[in-house]
């Protein structure tokens, strides 16, 4: 498969069973809401290091949050429940309760409902206030008042936590790194306006892809050698001269279907650069099948297949 | 569910009404509600015209031409929708355990009694010891408030668009813009009330009943 000159690898992401959240945070102004938000999902680029991986979803307008003020919206992904429970928690409260006029109310509604500020309020040494007040189909919602230096902290008390799924990815290979760059920019532009997924790493972008393994006992993984361009000739490798440079993007979601939709428009947007602008190849991390109860197949996504 | 409405008669005597909420007359006939006992010897069809109508959402009950002499009304309520269009009698919404009771006249007495849970929302005014025992929920007066307002209030809030007669009880937190006030507003403007115009985030904050628990509040809207 060829897109615009661009070699579309026969071959799959291979993505992991997670749980996932969406939390909506608001404040005064988007200023602030971003500065909560982007506290929030600092260091939270991959659960090896990070226990999270979480990201930025949207933007959110006056008319879209319960408390009529501007926000966004995040989503936070974990290996397990109990980890995503602990790291929203304590990303609450470090992050969340001392970013001045943020709030943080519940983005999603599922059977289990994880603590949002429902031990939070023990921050209001006895002078939290809790107040149950219907929403717009006059369901019964619990909020926190939690007295602070700026004012009150308002949280909801809890938030939906929901089966997701974790790492589908492609790589971009290219000639040179500004024009890999340019076109993985040009695929996250166009993934970040889908719903139900986030790019975790850096700019949506990782550029130190692993593979499992090392020849170090204590390390688990280690440097793709098989992409790194520095290394051919060296190692087996699975580029062609002609690349100097590859990156890959990865992506969470709440559905299978959500990450082969980003995944498509990811990938479209990148070969729309096109061989011209150095952009030579799309291929993808996969653990041979064998690691992931998940696999995005590029090929049948791009031809519209978004099902598991 | 069915919406009920019960329309007062003129009465010579004060009016029980704790039996009449909107979930206990759910999937009664007019015929069944107007036989139910007010006291020994008053059945609703002795003090109120009913009728059922259209099929609701949620249970609601609606009291029409009501005035002081109806007591009790919403007592121990714990879902639904209670309209008073007319003024109330003592202990309205007393022990309100959920939902909402919102009334268009004036309450008497005792409006809010240990009330629980829910919002009791009075469009007129409130007589003495409005709120008292209070031990949680959302209580709203646009008229004025009598005597001994928030008496014995554990928690909850009294959300009052005039200044109340000073407390000895309550201490003054002063003003404050509070975030919160938008969600319940929101939470306003669902109802047939003119509690929906309401804007003001800005209040005066009290804290009390000091004489007690002191995790009560009143909040007095500010322009």
């Amino acid at each position: 498969m060829v897109i615009n000159g661009v070699e579309i690898d026969d071959t799959f992401a291979e993505a992991f069973n997670m749980r996932g959240t969406r939390i909506l945070i608001t404040a005064q102004n988007l200023r602030w809401a971003y500065n909560a938000a982007n506290a929030m999902t600092g260091f939270a680029t991959s659960v090896i290091g990070c226990g999270v991986e979480a990201g930025i979803e949207r933007e959110l307008s006056e008319d879209e949050t319960p408390d009529g003020r501007p926000g966004v919206s995040v989503l936070m992904f974990a290996m397990g429940s109990k980890v995503l429970m602990q790291q929203l928690e304590t990303r609450m409260g470090q992050c969340i309760l001392t970013c001045p006029t943020a709030a943080a109310f519940a983005g999603i509604e599922s059977e289990d409902m994880i603590s949002l500020g429902k031990h939070l309020r023990f921050f209001g040494d006895g002078y939290q206030v809790s107040k149950q007040i219907p929403d717009a189909n006059g369901k019964l919602k619990r909020y926190w008042r939690i007295p602070v230096m700026d004012g009150e902290f308002l949280t909801e008390e809890t938030t939906g936590m929901v089966r997701a799924i974790g790492g589908g990815n492609f790589l971009v290979l290219g000639a040179s790194q500004a024009q890999v760059l340019t076109a993985c920019e040009a695929a996250i532009d166009a993934m970040r306006k889908l719903p139900n997924v986030i790019m975790p790493f850096p700019g949506g972008v990782v550029r130190s892809g692993s593979k499992v393994g090392s020849k170090y006992p204590k390390m688990f993984a280690s440097t793709n050698d098989a992409f790194c361009p520095t290394l051919k000739g060296v190692v087996k490798s699975e580029l062609d001269p002609r690349v100097e440079s590859v990156m890959e993007i990865v992506v969470n979601g709440l559905t299978f279907e959500d990450i082969a939709v980003s995944m498509k428009a990811g990938i479209e947007a990148a070969c729309s650069l096109g061989k011209d602008n150095g952009i030579l190849r799309v291929s993808a991390g996969n653990y041979g099948g064998k690691l992931g109860q998940h696999h995005f197949k590029l090929r049948p996504i791009l031809s519209g297949e978004v099902t598991a | 569910m069915s919406h009920i409405i019960l329309t007062a008669k003129p009465v010579s005597r004060s009016v029980d009404c704790r039996a009449l909420l909107p979930l206990a007359l759910q999937s009664k006939t007019a015929a069944e509600i107007g036989a139910i006992k007010l006291a020994a010897n008053l059945s609703v069809l002795d003090a109120f015209e009913v009728s059922v109508d259209v099929a609701t959402e949620a249970p609601k009950l609606t009291f029409k031409n009501t005035t002081s002499s109806h007591q009790y009304i919403g007592f121990g309520m714990t879902t639904g929708q209670l309209v008073v269009e007319g003024d109330a009698g003592d202990f309205l919404g007393a022990q309100l355990q959920n939902g909402v009771l919102i009334c268009k006249g004036n309450a008497g007495a005792r409006a809010g009694d240990r009330m629980r849970r829910g919002m009791l929302l009075i469009e007129g005014n409130a007589s003495d010891y409005c709120g008292s025992d209070m031990m949680a929920g959302t209580l709203g007066v646009l008229g004025s408030t009598g005597a001994h307002l928030g008496y014995g209030m554990k928690r909850g809030t009294l959300l009052l668009a005039q200044a109340p007669a000073l407390q000895a009880t309550w201490i003054d937190c002063g003003f404050h813009k509070l975030p919160f006030l938008n969600i319940l507003y929101k939470s306003f403007k669902l109802l047939d009330s003119r509690f929906a115009q309401i804007s003001s985030q800005r209040v005066q904050r009290w804290m009390g009943d000091m004489g007690g628990l002191g995790k009560a509040e009143i909040l007095v809207i500010q322009a």
